[in-house]
């Protein structure tokens, strides 16, 4: 029978179980959410209708199903959410209303049965959107909220059937407990099961206990020792006092019986003991045969007259004359009789002081004269006489609804007519009447004709008063009460509980949650965060303990940030100060441009570059990286730096420079700092270029008339990476013109805010679209390309340029130039240098400078030359100046000369310039050769 | 090169320094344009001249042009290499030199 209740109960969690993995799966999880708890709702209201019926419940009688339909709407809000709870609460609870109009269900518990469900069904939405923070609760939860909405449902039925509290009661002790703990199995089971599939959703977790777990458990376990003991309290007193009620209903009775029998053989007795003594006074024989005659008549076995002094003076016992009454205990008490306080006195029936084989009652009344007359009156008389009363005394008696009144005789037989078992003898029947065992006036359990009885009995003139109640009867209030109080105190103590609980939740929990939630954003680094929880006064002043002491923290940090800041801004400046940083750093000088900058991404920077003029004829520069940024990278870039120049300067070949640079670097780099560098020595007097590159990224460089592009060379390795490398050189040839642009991976790995690099063809392509490319300009327009490039995104990396320009190759004899407007001053120079250096008249020094002055320009301004180049030697006296040119063919020697004789308004402006170089040159000689227009002129020195 | 410009009442005054080439010509000529307009004298102090080469020439003979139709040009402290100049290229037959 309640095998089948389990079993349903257990379909009812299998089904719950299967409805959460499909939740997790396709098709299911991609309905909405209303979509799926109506699904749920319909599935488990379904799940209750079947619970309902004679295939899912048991039949206690009376179309009354024994059920865990509750089961199925607690599961759907407990596991799956509020809706789903409600729907199918309200699916089972109509069914229950309705099928009970059909007929189908009883109507006993009609409303109470639907309202029952529908409310599990919302309870369970309420605690989980309340109590568990719309979470699974754990398996022990969901087993005490099946088992609380059946204590409801219980006590509903006491309560909608006051009228009838029997019928409800009987039907509540059949079906209380199964039903109790089959929804809390149901239940408990369908939570335990669904949790151990997804563990990560339940509002367990691993990290240590939970305050609020903590204390639902503990506050759990004094709520069942509360409920353990007043239940057990209630059932002791009130079992205490159903056995007084009981002995006392009992007790009633019996005395009543009791006494009814006493006052029927007392006034028995004292109606003889006035027939005698009327007849003895009208009697004028007051002899003892008389005596004797009246106690025959009378079936009495006494009869004493006694004096007033208490003495016997007649008596139909010869033997008793003269017997002083006072000399027995039990004759002394007839002496009330002699001093007026009575006029007659009952002795109960017992046995006799002197024999007490015999069982007599003594009875005495006054005589007129003085005196009284005693009676003594033997049981089998005394039987005879009021047996037919006490035959008819149980009639009418009865103990509570079922029990009776048995009057038995001194062997335990039933002689009360109207009592059930009439004629058995008590000691025979049912369980055996233990007298010695069972003491008169004691309640004590008996069982008769397999009916459990209470029972007390007393001895009275020689009956058997006994009393029965059922005990089903006698405890049936005692069990109601019970039963009520301890729905009630359960379901007392779970509002307990979760109230206690919401309120510790509302009060404490929460709040610590919102401190801690604030406390984990600033420890996250978020110093703006404020606590401000304000709810009652121990939060408010934790929150603003926090507060302060963040607002402490954060002066603090922005004291020690300001003082690091300024500590860096001067390390910046030494680094900064460190690096040449005015431009033109050579303003007397023509031969060559060159600039740098330097962006750093954070105070200090590992980048640099650095240039010097190792000699009058020769400059050094290069650009470097050290690995890493920040200070440490900015300390190892000064090191560096020295050490690259000491060595520079001390005139080594720039391979040699990098390979002890790498030595000295190398020596206690336990941090493993590492520099990569490109380094270039230029002899300005023939163009020749001297490279060496440790590691670092291809420069650029642009030939005189060409465009930028990358010169990519085998590089060696990086500088304090490892001992002993031998660094190569690299020698190559410029040509005035050519440009160089270096830079470091700042500038190609510089990034935007969608992680792209700048790189090498962007950065090829800014240099070449650019229509200033001296040096300044050139740098400047890339940076501000890079930084268009960027956008938004911080810069990750040092940004370092270095741009050098050779305009032109002045060596002792020979000047390489580009003919364009800036050669003139180069031209110039070299021509007052040579004019210095041969130390001749200025007529003469006039014509040499004319001479180199007319001829250059001519080239600048007329050949479209890339290249020109002016030599000399100077031989016996004279200058021997060679122009070369790769511009258009031109022979000057054929050019028109002017007419110097015209007057100013009629000469032209131009022409003069070949005309004087003839006159002053003592020999010209021009000739066009491989490309090349090569004019030679000698002029005396001497002359 | 360098150039003191002094102006007397439209007598002007340029003293000259270093070397009148193919470089310094065109600042010559520069200020040429700004003086030439309310010049009615125009007298070239040649004294610390060192060196004139066929572009200075050309903007001696584009501001004797320019004087010739409002008043008078004169050069005075030219040296010997600049006298031969001079004399080579027949600017001496143009030119006011005392």
């Amino acid at each position: 029978m309640v095998f089948k209740l389990v079993l349903t109960a257990l379909y009812n969690a299998i089904l719950s179980t299967l409805i959460y993995i499909a939740d997790k799966k396709k098709p299911f999880n991609g309905l909405s959410y209303k979509v799926k708890q109506l699904i749920i709702g319909v599935l488990l209201g379904a799940m209750a209708i079947f619970a309902s019926t004679n295939l899912g419940g048991v039949d206690v009688g009376g179309n009354t199903v024994m059920n865990v339909r509750d089961a199925a709407p607690i599961c759907g809000g407990l596991i799956f959410g509020a809706p789903a709870g409600i729907i199918a609460g309200i699916i089972g609870g109509l069914y229950r209303y309705i099928s009970a109009v059909y007929g189908i269900t009883g109507t006993y518990t009609q409303l109470t049965c639907s309202v029952s469900t529908v409310l599990a069904g919302f309870i369970a939405a309420a605690l989980r959107k309340f109590m568990f923070d719309d979470k699974k609760p754990g398996w022990v939860y969901g087993l005490g909220i099946g088992v609380i909405c059946e204590v409801i449902h219980m006590l509903m039925i006491f309560f909608t059937n006051a009228n009838d509290p029997i019928t409800a009661f009987n039907l509540v002790k059949v079906c209380s407990l199964p039903m109790m703990l089959c929804n809390g199995f149901s239940v408990g089971a369908a939570v335990l099961a669904v949790s151990l599939l997804g563990r990560s959703g339940s509002i367990k977790q691993n990290r240590g206990k939970h305050i609020s777990r903590m204390f639902q458990v503990r506050l759990f376990v004094c709520i069942v020792i509360a409920y353990a003991l007043t239940s057990t309290y209630t059932y002791v007193l009130q079992s205490r006092m159903s056995n007084i009620e009981t002995e006392s209903v009992i007790r009633t009775n019996i005395d009543d019986v009791d006494k009814d029998i006493l006052d029927m053989s007392d006034s028995n007795l004292l109606d003889k003991a006035k027939l005698i003594r009327s007849q003895y006074m009208r009697s004028y024989d007051k002899s003892t045969e008389f005596l004797q005659l009246l106690s025959k008549e009378h079936n009495v076995a006494e009869i004493h007259i006694i004096d007033t002094n208490g003495i016997i003076v007649n008596t139909n016992i010869p033997e008793y004359i003269g017997f002083d009454m006072a000399s027995g205990e039990q004759s002394g008490e007839f002496l009330v009789l002699l001093d007026g306080t009575a006029d007659s006195y009952v002795q109960k029936y017992r046995p006799q002081s002197y024999d007490s084989m015999v069982d007599r009652k003594y009875g005495g009344i006054t005589l007129p004269e003085g005196g009284f007359i005693q009676i003594g009156y033997d049981a089998d008389e005394f039987m005879n006489d009021i047996d037919s009363t006490v035959k008819k005394i149980a009639k009418n008696r009865h103990i509570g609804e079922n029990g009776f009144i048995a009057v038995c005789d001194d062997k335990w037989n039933i002689i009360s007519e109207e009592t059930k078992y009439y004629g058995k003898n008590l000691k025979d029947f049912g369980t055996l009447m233990d007298t010695d065992k069972n003491k008169e006036k004691t309640v004590f359990n008996i069982e008769l004709n397999g009916i459990q009885y209470l029972c007390e009995y007393e001895f009275e003139e020689g009956y058997y008063i006994a009393g029965f109640i059922p005990k089903s009867e006698a405890l049936f209030m005692r069990d109601v009460s019970v039963y009520l109080s301890s729905f009630m105190e359960m379901l007392i103590f779970s509002a307990l509980f979760a109230l206690v609980y919401f309120l510790i939740k509302r009060l404490v929990i929460d709040n610590l949650n919102k401190v801690n939630l604030s406390l984990s954003k600033i420890t996250s680094g978020n110093l703006e965060v404020t606590v401000d929880v304000r709810s009652n006064e121990e939060f408010a002043s934790l929150s603003d303990d926090i507060n302060s002491t963040v607002d402490t923290l954060k002066r603090y940090i922005s004291e020690a940030e300001a003082r690091i800041d300024a500590e860096l801004e001067f390390a910046k400046q030494i680094q900064y100060s460190a690096l040449p940083s005015v431009f033109p750093p050579y303003p007397n000088r023509r031969d060559f441009d060159i600039y740098a900058c330097m962006y750093t991404a954070k105070e200090v920077g590992g980048d640099f570059y650095d240039f010097y003029m190792l000699d009058e004829s020769t400059v050094a520069f290069l650009i470097a990286d050290v690995s890493g940024k920040g200070i440490p990278a900015a300390m190892f870039m000064m090191k560096a730096k020295t050490i690259i120049k000491d060595l520079a300067e001390s005139g080594l070949e720039v391979n040699e420079i990098f390979t002890r640079a790498n030595t000295k670097l190398c020596e206690n780099n336990d941090a493993g700092m590492f520099v990569t560098a490109w380094m270039a020595i230029v002899d300005l007097k023939t163009g020749v270029m001297s490279v060496a590159n440790a590691g670092h990224n291809p420069p650029v460089f642009k030939r005189a008339g060409g465009s930028f592009a990358y010169e990519k060379q085998r590089a060696g390795f990086v500088l304090a990476g490892m001992e002993g490398i031998k660094y190569k050189k690299t020698e190559m040839p410029l040509a005035p013109g050519d440009r160089i642009y270096l830079y470091t991976d700042g500038v190609t790995e510089a990034t935007d805010s969608s992680k792209q690099l700048y790189g090498e063809e962007r950065l090829l392509n800014i240099l070449n679209s650019l229509d200033k490319t001296e040096v300044k300009p050139l740098c400047e327009a890339v940076k501000c390309d890079i930084d268009k490039f960027v956008g938004d995104a911080p810069q990750f990396d040092d940004i370092t340029m270095v741009s050098f320009t050779l305009n032109f190759i002045k060596g002792d004899d020979k000047l390489l130039f580009m003919p364009n407007s800036d050669a003139g001053t180069a031209v110039s120079e070299f021509a007052q240098q040579l004019t210095s250096k041969l130390d001749v008249l200025p007529k003469i020094s006039g014509k040499v400078n004319i001479a180199i002055d007319e001829i250059a320009s001519n080239i600048i301004n007329y050949s479209n030359a890339k290249t020109a180049a002016i030599s000399y030697t100077i031989e016996n006296g004279r200058l021997y100046l060679v122009f070369e040119d790769d511009g258009r063919p031109y022979n000057p020697l054929e050019a028109e000369e002017p007419d110097i004789t015209l007057s100013a308004e009629e000469r032209k402006l131009g022409g003069l310039g070949i005309f004087m170089v003839k006159k002053m040159a003592e020999s010209m000689d021009y000739k066009y050769e491989s490309n090349k227009n090569i004019l030679k002129l000698v002029i005396a020195l001497d002359s | 090169m360098t150039i003191k410009q002094t102006n007397e009442n439209g007598n002007v005054t340029l003293a000259l320094s270093g070397r009148l080439d193919t470089t310094t010509a065109p600042e010559l000529e520069a200020v040429l344009d700004d003086v030439l307009g309310s010049a009615a004298e125009l007298c070239f102090d040649f004294n610390e001249l060192e060196y004139i080469s066929s572009a200075g020439l050309r903007v001696l003979l584009k501001a004797q042009k320019t004087m010739n139709t409002k008043g008078k040009m004169k050069l005075t402290g030219v040296n010997e290499t600049i006298m031969e100049v001079f004399d080579i290229t027949g600017f001496v037959d143009i030119l006011t030199i005392e």
